[in-house]
């Protein structure tokens, strides 16, 4: 359920417009506060929550963490907001897995 | 009338690992017990989510209230192979027996323990060519509202802790 851990933490707003920021590319956390009205501590506590829920990844520069967005996370997200026929098939296709009652075996 | 200019159709499909009889039989008559709560089409609250399993059935919404919405009828049925339904939404997601795109699910075996499923949603040019492309590019897309369902769970689940 990623989708379900992006939602969450995208709910909040100012993580919203720290996600936001590095859509336009990897960034450093200074860049990122930079204009933001929230302390940088702060904005290093956003960029771990999204880093959890699979939105952000970071990797380290000298002393800097660099972060971008993990497109693979946003992916999770778009499928499960965008698609209606495949929604229905997948909510589908795990009732039809479910595991049966012995006499569906008998035949 | 101008002669209607075809419209692609919306292709879906799911490999399931069960029997192919199986598998008919859930996405038909188990339509409730996985048909997602929140697609519905009339009035709401819905409790139920229900397919009439048979030739001329319908796909039919019961809310909590007991008012009953039809969405489509079965106009081919040879189980456990293929079915198919007169999709009977316009392009305001409102009933109207009058649309006829086509929802044309079939079913083929993979063996004994894995079905294909593929679900072909068409014929929108039926509906005239705006109307037709506005429900394609929505059955293809998010089901309406799903924006709205996305925004209700994010401020459900947004834990309070914004300073």
């Amino acid at each position: 359920m990623t989708y379900g851990n992006a939602l969450t933490v995208l709910a909040d707003p100012t993580r919203r417009q720290v996600f936001e920021r590095l859509r336009a590319g990897p960034h450093a956390v200074n860049a990122i506060a930079a204009g933001l009205p929230v302390s940088r501590p702060a904005v290093s506590q956003h960029l771990k929550a999204l880093k959890a829920a699979g939105l952000v990844q970071e990797r380290s520069e000298g002393v800097r963490r660099i972060y971008s967005v993990r497109r693979e996370g946003l992916a999770d997200l778009r499928d499960w907001l965008d698609s209606f026929w495949g929604d229905a098939l997948e909510a589908f296709k795990r009732e039809a897995e479910k595991p049966r009652a012995k006499k569906a075996r008998s035949r | 009338m101008s002669r209607s200019t075809p419209i692609e159709p919306v292709r879906k499909s799911a490999r399931v690992k069960a029997p192919i009889a199986h598998a008919f039989e859930v996405f038909t008559s188990g339509l409730s017990r996985w048909w997602p709560p929140n697609h519905g089409i009339g009035k709401k609250p819905i409790r139920k989510v229900l397919l009439e399993p048979h030739l001329g059935g319908r796909w039919l919404e019961i809310s909590e209230d007991g008012t009953e919405t039809s969405v489509a009828t079965i106009i081919h049925w040879q189980p456990p192979h293929r079915l198919v339904m007169l999709w009977q939404v316009n392009a305001q997601w409102k009933p109207d027996v009058a649309m006829r795109s086509e929802v044309d699910v079939r079913f083929t075996a993979e063996g004994a323990n894995a079905t294909h499923v593929e679900l072909v949603h068409h014929k929108f040019e039926t509906m005239g060519e705006d109307a037709g492309a506005s429900l394609r590019k929505d059955v293809n897309g998010g089901w309406p509202g799903l924006i709205e369902r996305f925004a209700q769970e994010a401020e459900r689940s947004s834990p309070a802790q914004t300073q």
